[in-house]
């Protein structure tokens, strides 16, 4: 800990996007000071990926009276489980509200590496397809950039973070520059092409697009195929900052790192126009400290970011920093996602697989790419999988004996074939973030209140999904096709998105093209609370893009003397 | 990438010591034959016990019992199920055995192993939702659970590398006569 007061930059935040803001600021020779709101997280001693079921009392299904003490709402998360939910907030510390008839999931990890810790690793490059929607049918606003504009940056974040996936030259899903990709299963590699000629190449299966390295890259060593990413990872394999971005910061030794730092307030020095710097309440002692700087990124999480801009309003900014537009809070989104079918795989008996791979299938965009789906506006992509049950399937299976055993042992069962939709969800102002008037987090923070529905469209679209996805397993050959209608609630996804968003002028949104406050010239805000629409794709690498391009430009200002 | 690579990244820490500290706690008393919430009695414990070596008995791997299934299956009767599901799984128990008394004209786990057999196959053709199959089927999901993430079966029957080290999608399995035994759940 340092006793300095004053920086170059304050980053709020360290996870996805405060790591790369950090990184690349203190790579431009800026000191900056990291808060972030958890503690620090070790790798050696908190990682546990590698703990095997017969070392966990439950086996894996959860101390379900710790959970629904500690963890009601976090639970919800696959990855907050007997193990993973020491990366996840306790909730009663961390309260937030909804409307009755608006349950919303917010899940949270508050540590050094924030969700990147436990993050889905899914990186996908948004098009113009994407950055132009808004604008096309009128449904929120324009977006002021497009893909040429954040191309370039994409690129930059690849090389560093390393992503593995193949290229496919499509032109709603731009490929990277990718390490090699994983494999498909037998199974997969099959219906790749027997759906590609069912759909007259309309609907491409491809392998996952994952920040995992399958080839050292950057220090850091590849996967070894142990399956379990959401609990840590011990050789660095997968990104997080805790890997890659905060080390390569510490290494510039501009970087101070603060945990345990609850930031409360934006400081607004309204002589100068400029956020002066931020209050924060220290998370053990509960003493008040404040730091200043010249330039402050929030990157905080999108409804953390926001909810922090509301609570730093003042004589200026009645409504929320940065707020002359009155669209601070509005907006907000996530993917609608999960609605989808399953199919027996016929076939492939004498096949297997070797190793635990932390991926599985994409199939791109196809809705609304070429022509025009009657039902609904966007689109979305597919996520799923394929493989066999193994001896997970003997708990519903008829049998008993010698015989019923070695068929687990021995027999994996049939191969099964899956996937569901991750869905674009239309911008509407009144799914909205405001401050609840009588809630207060354990630092006294009042709490955010989140009222934020799925609407038409996102209905229309999750029974196309499960139709769509039929088809496709009918046309693989699959036997036993099953839909799945998803019944997730907004935030579920944890793909929040909005609230600050980017616009092309000041009364229509929060930041510039260049994540600036329209308001507040020396205010960034970099993570998804900037963005102005959602695309079908897993938004975490567009945040990581969209962050550095905007350190670039705030350094460039500052050094030009115009912050 | 070698192996030797993987394992110094892993370093020397065993994996007890990356449990949580409660996790730790609950697990020393279960070692130490300390039944978590006494939830089961003796007789419970020997007729979960029977069934479970009835659906996997001892033959070139262990046994359920073996393993002590039994004592999972208290941790989570005890632990994980609620008031209701626990009050409800203790009551379906009973009805096994009325089933076997019925069947077999004494309790489950004083009859033979043909017998026993009969029953549970009584019971499977039976509905599953409604008594005594619906507390059958839960039991023998946490049998099977139980039995295959068992330290035992899942080095030496399974074979199971915690870091494979590689992913292959396409992997020919030997013919299943050589197969007993050999890895297939990596």
């Amino acid at each position: 800990m340092t006793d300095r007061t004053h920086y170059d930059a304050i980053v709020v935040g360290s996870g996805i996007s405060g790591g790369w803001a950090a990184k690349e600021l203190t790579e431009r020779g800026l000191k900056t000071l990291v808060l972030e709101a958890g503690g620090p997280v070790d790798p050696n001693t908190d990682y546990v990926e590698h703990v095997q079921p017969w070392e966990m009392p439950y086996r894996g299904r959860g101390d379900r009276k710790a959970l629904e003490r500690d963890h009601p709402i976090q639970r919800g998360c696959y990855a907050c489980d007997e193990l993973g939910h020491k990366f996840f907030v306790k909730d009663h510390e961390n309260p937030y509200t909804t409307p009755e008839d608006a349950p919303f999931k917010w899940f949270r990890g508050r540590q050094v590496g924030g969700r990147s810790i436990m993050w889905g690793r899914q990186v996908y490059r948004w098009s113009d397809l994407d950055f132009a929607a808004n604008a096309k049918d009128g449904h929120g606003n324009d977006w002021p950039i497009r893909y040429k504009d954040i191309a370039p940056w994409y690129t930059h974040v690849e090389r560093f973070i390393g992503v593995s996936g193949a290229t496919e030259g499509l032109s709603q899903l731009p490929d990277g520059d990718f390490l090699p990709p994983m494999g498909m299963t037998c199974v997969e590699s099959d219906a790749r092409p027997k759906i590609l000629k069912a759909f007259n190449g309309e609907r491409v299966m491809t392998i996952g697009r994952v920040a995992i390295l399958t080839k050292q890259h950057n220090g850091r060593l590849p996967c070894h195929y142990c399956g379990t990413c959401e609990k840590g990872c011990v050789t660095h394999s997968y990104f997080n900052s805790l890997a890659a971005t905060l080390p390569a910061a510490r290494r510039t030794g501009n970087l101070t790192l603060r945990p345990n730092s609850v930031v409360a307030e934006v400081l607004y020095d309204s002589k100068r126009n400029r956020a002066r710097g931020v209050r924060i309440v220290d998370a053990t002692t509960m003493q008040e400290h404040e730091y200043t700087a010249r330039i402050v990124f929030l990157c905080a999480s999108t409804i953390e970011s926001v909810r922090l801009l509301l609570n730093s309003g003042g004589p200026r900014f009645p409504d929320g920093l940065a707020n002359s537009s009155g669209t601070l809070g509005r907006y907000v989104m996530d993917h609608h996602y999960g609605s989808g079918a399953g199919g027996v795989y016929p076939g492939f008996t004498d096949r297997k697989t070797f190793g635990r791979r932390p991926n599985g299938i994409y199939i791109a965009r196809f809705r609304n790419v070429t022509k025009e789906h009657p039902d609904f506006l966007r689109g979305y992509g597919m996520q799923g999988g394929s493989g066999r049950n193994g001896w997970g399937r003997g708990g519903g299976m008829p049998g008993y004996g010698p015989a019923f055993k070695q068929s687990l042992i021995d027999d994996l069962g049939a191969w099964h074939l899956s996937a569901s939709g991750w869905g674009e969800t239309l911008p509407h102002p009144d799914n909205r973030v405001t401050l609840d008037p009588v809630v207060k987090d354990k630092w006294g923070i009042p709490a955010a209140r989140i009222d934020v529905r799925w609407r038409e469209n996102e209905k229309a679209m999750e029974k196309d999904m499960q139709t769509a996805m039929a088809e496709m397993l009918d046309a693989a050959g699959c036997a036993d096709i099953r839909t799945h209608e998803s019944n997730n609630p907004p935030g579920h996804c944890i793909h929040e998105m909005g609230g600050a968003r980017m616009s092309k002028t000041a009364d229509a949104g929060v930041v510039n093209g260049w994540n600036q406050a329209w308001d507040v010239k020396n205010l960034f805000i970099t993570d998804g609370a900037c963005m102005a629409s959602t695309a079908c794709q897993n938004p975490s690498i567009t945040y990581m893009a969209i962050t550095a391009r905007a350190v670039a430009h705030a350094v460039s200002a500052l050094n030009r003397g115009e912050l | 990438m070698h192996r030797r690579d993987l394992l110094r990244a892993f370093g020397a820490a065993t994996a007890l010591a990356l449990i949580p500290e409660d996790a730790i706690a609950a697990w020393t008393r279960l070692a130490a034959g300390e039944r978590p919430g006494r939830e089961l009695g003796r007789t419970q414990l020997e007729l979960i016990g029977a069934i479970a070596d009835t659906l996997l008995p001892r033959t070139d791997s262990p046994s359920a019992t073996d393993v002590r299934v039994p004592a999972f299956v208290e941790m989570i009767v005890a632990d994980n199920f609620s008031d209701v599901d626990r009050a409800a799984f203790i009551a379906g128990l009973g009805l096994i055995d009325d089933a076997a008394k019925r069947i077999g004209n004494a309790d489950f786990v004083a009859l033979s192993p043909e017998t026993r057999e009969q029953i549970i196959a009584s019971i499977e053709s039976g509905d599953r939702r409604s008594e005594p199959g619906r507390t059958y089927w839960r039991l023998k999901d946490l049998i099977i659970h139980g039995y295959f993430t068992s330290e035992s079966v899942m080095k030496t029957v399974l074979k199971v590398e915690v870091m494979p080290g590689r992913f292959d999608g396409d992997v020919l399995m030997p013919a299943r006569a050589a197969a007993a035994g050999a890895q297939h759940n990596d």
